[in-house]
Parts: structure tokens; sequence; C-alpha cells
């Protein structure tokens, strides 16, 4: 019986089938592996985490190495799941760097205790005190605002000079939002909570609750087209979707922007909201002088000048000319609160959001 | 014909090689989605908006899992029965172009239609609720469709002409007879299409609804809360496994022997003329709309951005990942189908639903579930960081956790066709229990467990989440890059990669299809 046995394990490989398909799986995985591994040849380099996808940062990378030599290794990913990942690695981790758009999303690394604070002469004097953290955990390197787009057959601009427009009888039925499970928008709601407090904003959200021409859905340039095809008169995105699609390589984009035009909101009062994309280094840096001088290297003279025309965001550094279409747009009023706002208030943000209907 | 209910109450369960090899390949699929529900008890996540979201998210996944998937066992079902059984106008054709829909992912087809719809002005808007379910019925109606044909196709030629010689219309050999037969597959592949509808995030998250799933990123990105994320996925995962329990329930009662051993090719039958001419309109809409439309859209986008060269490595990685990771699961699911078919105790088959667990939940859930396990790891020094290794491991364990389930079911479905009494002459003879599954199970089920293979390859080529969050440093796969241009809502630079993973998802499906006309003993062509 045990003969029987030990034949049929020595037959088993002969008689499957799949054997010869079997041994080129493997030998794949094996490649697989090999490819990874490849890369960690030399050990000059820095790992960054990072919820930004633009080509954009991939020529910053490519900057950064020729100017100190140091290779960037980049992970991509949603900031929510990069920060599960890092929580996960603890003191394990090979990532150096944490870079992400949204104050709210850094604030939340901060709030893990997965930043560490960093502080140089070079970061002080290039970014502005609100566009970073007071203690030194995420610096900005580029900013975004957060505008109203809206239908020009439809809308005077002035009719929707600034946020709490949205809100008034005027616009029942005819406005579109994303949802908000999306940072961009509770970083908004929290702005608002800083600004005028939590009644303040709860009131706000259920007024523009109220002219919900659908359940929010799609993204940011999904609100653009939505207004561009009458489905609503008005909406809020980030600026640089707009930007984006004015210069889009499909025809239909272009077209869109033809028939929405845009404010800057509040410019009467507060100021426009904007965010930050920015970065910190981490608490468990293995390479943090490198981190460091990655942090430092994108508010520098020579990266910021690079991203300018490479992507349509403004510049962190105000004396740094944005790309001439978003020069064309005017300097505009920014509003003015501590970064760390939008973080404090994100919960709060959400809580309303729900309570209102605002999916 | 025998289609009497015959259970195999044969023997004891004994410990074997087999068996083992299916307790721990069951274990490796089981743990992730064993450690979600494990971290959802123990975390408090702040459950103050979890009703809300659970009760809310519950209507919208079972709305959703009904339309879509009675859409997808209708498509499935009836084109399966047209293409083997009856002969009209381009079936040759039809019977593989039929399951090219199953190469693309969901959310591409989301994206594909919502961009697609809207630049042509919206004539039929494919939006909301009944935008998702059409996505699921015509994107997942090939699970449905594959289990269905293979089910047909090895029927007894004598039960379908005793129906035939007796009189009966070649609609009520289909009702009574070929459907009935055909039921495990069937409900084997809604069952698939059913909860890859509960697991979806990208199309319900981009036709705003709300779905558990949905639910679970809300708790995560919105609240800041993976703990309450877990719950909700925990729930999600009890109400797989409740469903799973309850489609084995309602075919297991019946256990469907051999038939004759007299195998013939299956005669067809001649549809006349119109209703030859609506078989092939039905099936040639399935494909364009599941299909052409969507891939002629994505090549205008594509064309109008042709970025060839960032997308080489992303391809070759995609298809290194997709292979290697298709082979580790097979392995696994193939230990755990052949066990749970021998095994005669619920505790045996137990398996069967252990790995089917992972299917229902989003694979960002799994990954955390994954990420998490290996964090306790971490702090109690049993592994170090998350180097390129040690990413991959976590990575293939998470594609096997997540769908193992898929290859079980085709492996399972194959071997249901194994006569009872095979086994056991085998085992009279003498042979032991890896010689019974090298010499009987693996022929027999070898159709089953290349679809299998097949399958779990697209599978991987098309999975996102797990593979976002746990691959290692400079390591794109061609979903990652699709996602990367389309979170930045550059769907223009998302449409080559997601091209791309729909083409090279193509040339498996067609293998596939084509390999289970062989499926059938004594056709040898």
């Amino acid at each position: 019986m045990r003969n029987v046995r030990k034949i049929a394990l020595l037959e088993a490989p002969l008689s499957f089938r799949l054997s010869r398909r079997g041994l080129v799986l493997g030998a794949s995985a094996t490649a697989t592996l090999a490819a990874c591994n490849a890369g960690g040849g030399q050990d000059n380099f820095v790992n960054v985490y990072t919820a930004r996808h633009y080509d954009a940062d991939r020529a910053l990378y490519a900057g950064f190495q020729e100017a100190t030599g140091v290779e960037v290794r980049a992970l991509t990913g949603s900031a929510e799941q990069l920060l599960e990942r890092l929580r996960a690695e603890g003191d394990q981790t090979e990532a150096d760097v944490f870079v992400s758009a949204d104050a709210g999303n850094l604030w939340r690394v901060k709030d893990a205790g997965l930043f560490q604070n960093v502080t140089t002469a070079t970061l002080q004097e290039n970014v502005p005190e609100h566009l970073r953290d007071a203690e030194g955990a995420y610096w900005g390197f580029t900013k975004r605002a957060r505008i109203i787009v809206y239908r020009k057959d439809a809308v005077r601009p002035e009719e929707v000079a600034s946020m709490d427009s949205l809100g008034l009888p005027r616009f029942r039925g005819q406005i579109v939002m994303r949802s908000s499970s999306n940072t961009y928008q509770l970083s908004t709601l929290a702005a608002r909570i800083e600004r005028l407090g939590a009644e303040n904003a709860r009131a706000w959200a259920a007024a523009v609750r109220a002219n919900f021409a659908r359940d929010p859905q799609g993204s940011d340039s999904d609100q653009i087209k939505a207004v561009a095809a009458g489905e609503a008169q008005a909406s809020v995105c980030n600026h640089y979707y707009y930007f984006r699609m004015m210069r889009s390589e499909d025809p239909a984009d272009r077209e869109v922007i033809e028939k929405v035009g845009f404010v800057f909101p509040d410019q009467a009062g507060a100021g426009t909201h904007v965010n930050i994309s920015g970065g910190g280094v981490t608490a468990n840096a293995k390479r943090r002088d490198r981190a460091v001088q990655f942090l430092e290297y994108l508010v520098s003279d020579e990266a910021q000048t690079m991203l300018a025309p490479l992507n349509t965001e403004f510049p962190i550094r105000s004396e740094i000319a944005p790309a001439p279409d978003l020069a064309a747009a005017g300097p505009f009023k920014e509003e003015n609160i501590p970064l760390d706002a939008l973080g404090r208030h994100q919960a709060e943000a959400a809580r309303i959001f729900e309570e209102v209907g605002w999916s | 014909m025998t289609l009497a209910a015959t259970p195999a109450r044969t023997r004891a369960p004994r410990l074997d090689g087999v068996t083992v090899a299916a307790a721990l390949a069951t274990l490796v699929c089981a743990t992730p989605a064993i450690a979600v529900i494990a971290l959802a008890l123990i975390s408090d996540g702040g459950a103050e908006f979890g009703g809300a979201l659970i009760r809310e998210g519950a209507m919208g996944t079972f709305g959703l899992v009904l339309a879509g998937g009675t859409g997808a066992i209708v498509f499935g079902a009836t084109t399966a029965w047209l293409v083997t059984l009856c002969r009209f106008p381009g079936r040759g054709i039809f019977e593989w172009l039929l399951v090219v829909p199953l190469a693309a992912p969901s959310y591409i087809l989301a994206y594909a239609y919502a961009s697609m719809t809207w630049a042509g002005g919206a004539a039929v808007p494919v939006q909301g609720f009944g935008g998702a379910a059409f996505i699921y019925a015509i994107g997942l109606y090939p699970y449905v469709y594959l289990a269905a044909r293979a089910a047909f196709a090895s029927q007894s030629v004598c039960a379908l002409e005793a129906a035939r010689m007796l009189g009966a219309s070649p609609l009520r050999v289909f009702w009574q007879v070929a459907l009935p037969l055909a039921r495990p597959g069937i409900a084997a592949g809604g069952a698939l299409a059913c909860m890859e509808i509960a697991a979806d995030y990208g199309a319900a998250q981009h036709f705003g609804l709300s779905t558990l799933s949905t639910a679970v990123f809300r708790a995560w990105y919105a609240h800041g809360s993976p703990g309450l994320a877990l719950q909700i996925s925990a729930v999600l995962l009890v109400a797989a496994m409740v469903f799973l329990l309850v489609e084995r329930g309602a075919r297991g009662r019946a256990a469907y022997s051999g038939g004759s051993a007299r195998w013939r090719p299956l005669p067809r039958y001649q549809l006349n003329a119109v209703a030859g001419a609506l078989a092939a309109v039905f099936c040639g809409a399935l494909i364009v709309f599941g299909a052409l439309l969507p891939l002629m859209w994505l090549a205008r986008l594509a064309l109008l951005h042709a970025n060839v060269q960032d997308i080489v490595q992303p391809f070759v990685n995609s298809l290194a990942l997709s292979a290697s990771g298709a082979a580790i699961t097979l392995g696994l699911a193939a230990a755990i189908a052949v066990a749970a078919r021998r095994a005669t105790t619920p505790l045996g088959k137990s398996p069967l639903f252990a790995a089917g667990m992972g299917y229902a939940a989003p694979g960002a859930v799994i990954a955390l579930g994954a990420l998490s396990l290996f964090g306790l790891a971490r702090e109690a020094g049993l592994v170090g960081g998350l180097g390129a290794a040690l990413s991959l491991a976590a990575l293939f364990w998470t594609y096997a956790a997540r769908f193992a389930s898929a290859g079980v079911g085709p492996i399972d479905a194959g071997l249901a066709r194994l006569s009872t009494g095979l086994d056991a002459s085998a085992r009279t003879l003498g042979a032991g229990p890896w010689r019974r599954f090298a010499e009987i199970d693996l022929p027999i089920a070898a159709p089953s467990l290349a679809a299998a293979a097949l399958i779990l390859f697209v599978e991987i080529l098309k999975e996102l989440p797990a593979t976002l969050i746990l691959r290692p440093f400079n390591f794109d796969t061609l979903a990652v890059k699709a996602y990367s241009y389309a979170s930045d809502e550059r769907l223009l630079e998302a449409a080559a990669p997601s091209l791309l993973i729909f083409l090279a998802g193509i040339a498996p499906i067609i293998i596939l299809a084509r390999s289970i006309g062989r499926g059938r003993a004594g056709v040898t062509s």
C-alpha cells in the first residue's frame, strides 16, 4: 500500500497534463521576483510613498536624481491605503517620504504619529506659513484653489461670487456636487468650520444639499461636464481640472470648457479656499537626510519652475510664475487659516455631510 | 439516464495527504477574510454612523445583486444553450466571442460607458442604478455562460434525444431537461457573478450608488476609520457565506451522476430563419455592448493620447504577476476542490465556503486584512519590513484569498462530472489518495483546471486594490497605471493601459472558450 502511494507521488507530475504550462508560470514567477530585486542593487536611493500620480512628478524625480545622484523609488497608491501600509509596517517601513494631495490626508499621517517634525531654513524660507504644518510635520510644494464653475448661458459670474450663493433658492435643483467621501470636499467644509463654526457649516451644507440636481457622483471633471451638459448650472471643483480640460487633446473636453466659466469664490470675503500637495519625512525613515533633501528639492527654484509648465497647479512660492493660462486668470485672495484646521475638523465635516444627507 | 439522488456515502473521512494539503490551502485562502472578521470584532471603529451605512449599503447591494445577477444569469444561460444545443447563423463564432466581455473589469466598463454616453449626447444615458446593473449584467454574464456551456456540453445525448423522441419541442427540452441538468453549472457561474457584484467598488462608486462596498470606503476614506471599514466588510463577508451556503444547499440535495457512457457529439437543433436571426442578434448585441463598443471607445481615446513607452514595463509586470499568481492560486484551489469533493461530512465540505469568503469582499479589504496580519507578525518579531520579496508574497497570498473561489468553482463543477463509482472502484482496487488524485481526478478535471487557470489569470490581470497597496517600489502594473491616471481624472491617458488590460485578457479567454468544447469526451477536434 505504501509503495503504491510512493509510486503515485512520483507519477503525479507526469500525469499532470498542464505541467508544461505550470513550468512556464513558475519561471515567470521567478522572473517577477528578479525584476523587483534588480532595482535595489545600488543603495543611493530614497523611498517615497505618494498619492500623487502626475507624470510631472516623474520629471521631478529625474531632476532630483540629476541634482543629487539619489534615485527616487516611488510607490503610488491612494493616500488612505498608503497610510494603512505605513501603519502596518511600523518601525520596519522602507518608506522615507510620504507625499499626498490635500492637507487633510497629510494630517491623518501626522495624527497617526507616522511623520517626524523637520525644520530647515530652506523649507521655512520657501513655504508660506499658511501652507505648511506649524510643527514641521508636512510641507506644501504645490497649491490648488477650490473654484466655482457655472454654465455661461444660464448664470452670470456675480451670481456665484461666493460659496454661500450655491445654497440660495435661486439654484434649486441646479447644483451638482462630488461625493463627500472625497477629501477635497471634506477639507472645504473643514475650512468653513474653522472660520464660521460647525452650525454655519451645517446650515450651508444643508442649503446646498437642498439644491442638488442629482445624488453626488463622479469626479471633479464629471461635475464640470454635468454643468456643461445642462444637468445643472453650477458646481465646485479644483481649479486644475478646469485648466487641464481647457488644454486637453480631446476636442470634446475643450468644447465643455467653452460652455463653462469659473470664479475664484469669496474674493469680497474671506478669500478662496486653497489646499496643498505636500510631503513629510516618515517617523521611521531609514534615510532621513535624503528625505529632507528631497523635500527641500521640491520647493527649490529648479523644481518649482519645472513644475509650473508641466501641470496646472500653482507653485507653492508666490514669486514663481505659474503657467501662462493660470497667470492670465490673475492673482486672487486666498483664505488664510491654519493648515491643520483641515485635519482637525475633518471628522466633524464628515459627520455634518452624513447628517444633511450629502453622501 | 440517471437523475436519481445517489449521494456517495461510502466511507468515514480519513486523514490523508490530500486532506492535509487541502486543509493547509484552505487556511491560506481563508486567513485574510477571517482576520477581517476577527479585527472587526475587536476594533471599536466608532460605529456612530455604522448602522445607517450598513442598512443603506445592504439595500443597495441586495438590489444590484438581484438586478445585475439576474441579468447575468439570463444572458449567460440563454446564450450557452443557444450555442451548445442549437444551430443558427454565426454560432461557431459566437461560441467563443461571447466570453470576450470577461476581459473588461467593471470599473473600466463603467468609465468607458459613462464618458461614451456623455459625449454621445446621452441618448440612453448609462447612469445610476440601471447603469450599474447594465454594466454588471453585460460584463459578468460570461461567468454564467462558461459554466453553463460546460454543463450543457457534457450532458448525456440520450437524455436529450429521449426527450426529443417523446415529442418535446426545443424550448420544452431546454426548460425540462437541459436546464435542470445544467443547474449546478449555472448556479456556480451565477454565484461568481453575484459575488463579483457585491465586491465591486469602482462601478458602484462611479455611478454614485450606496452599497456595502462603497460604505466600506466611505467609512475608511471620509470618516478616516479603517476599523469601521473592517466591520462593514465583515457584514459583507458573513452575507457572502450565507449566500454560498444557500446556493450549495439548493443544489446539494440532488447529485447528478454521469449518464450514459456512450459519448458522441451533441445533436443541435436547426433554428428556423426567424428564430436563428433573433438568436444571432441577441448574441451579437451582447458582444457589441459588452466588448466591441467600449473597446472602440477606449481605442479612440488611446489614439488621442498614445503613451506607448509608458506602459511596456507595466504590461510585462502584469503578465508575470498574473501568471505566477494564477499558478499559485490554482494549486490551492485544486487541493480544496478535490478534498471537498471527496468529503462526505459538512466539516469536510467547509473549505468550499472558507475559500469562497474572500471573493465577496472588496480586494482592498482583503488586502487590509493581510496588512493587519502582517502588522501583528511584525510586532511579534516574526517578520521584518515589506521588502520586495515579502510584499510579493503578501500580494500572492491576497490573490489566493480573494480568487481561490473563482478557481474552485470551475474545478468543482468539472469534478462533479466524475461518476461517483469511479473513486470507489479505484479505492477498492487499492489506489491511494494521491494516485486517485493524479490518475482519476486530475485527468477528468483537466479541462476545468485549464479553465480555472485562465479565469484566475484574467482576474489577477484586472485586479487593482490589492496590487496597489501591496506591490513593491517601482513596480507598476497595467491596472495600477490605469488607476493612477483615472484617479487623477486623466481618462485619455488611462485609456491605453485600460485597453491593454482588455486586450491582454482576450487571448486567454478565447483559449478558454475554445478549450471547453474539447472537454467533451468523444469529441476529438
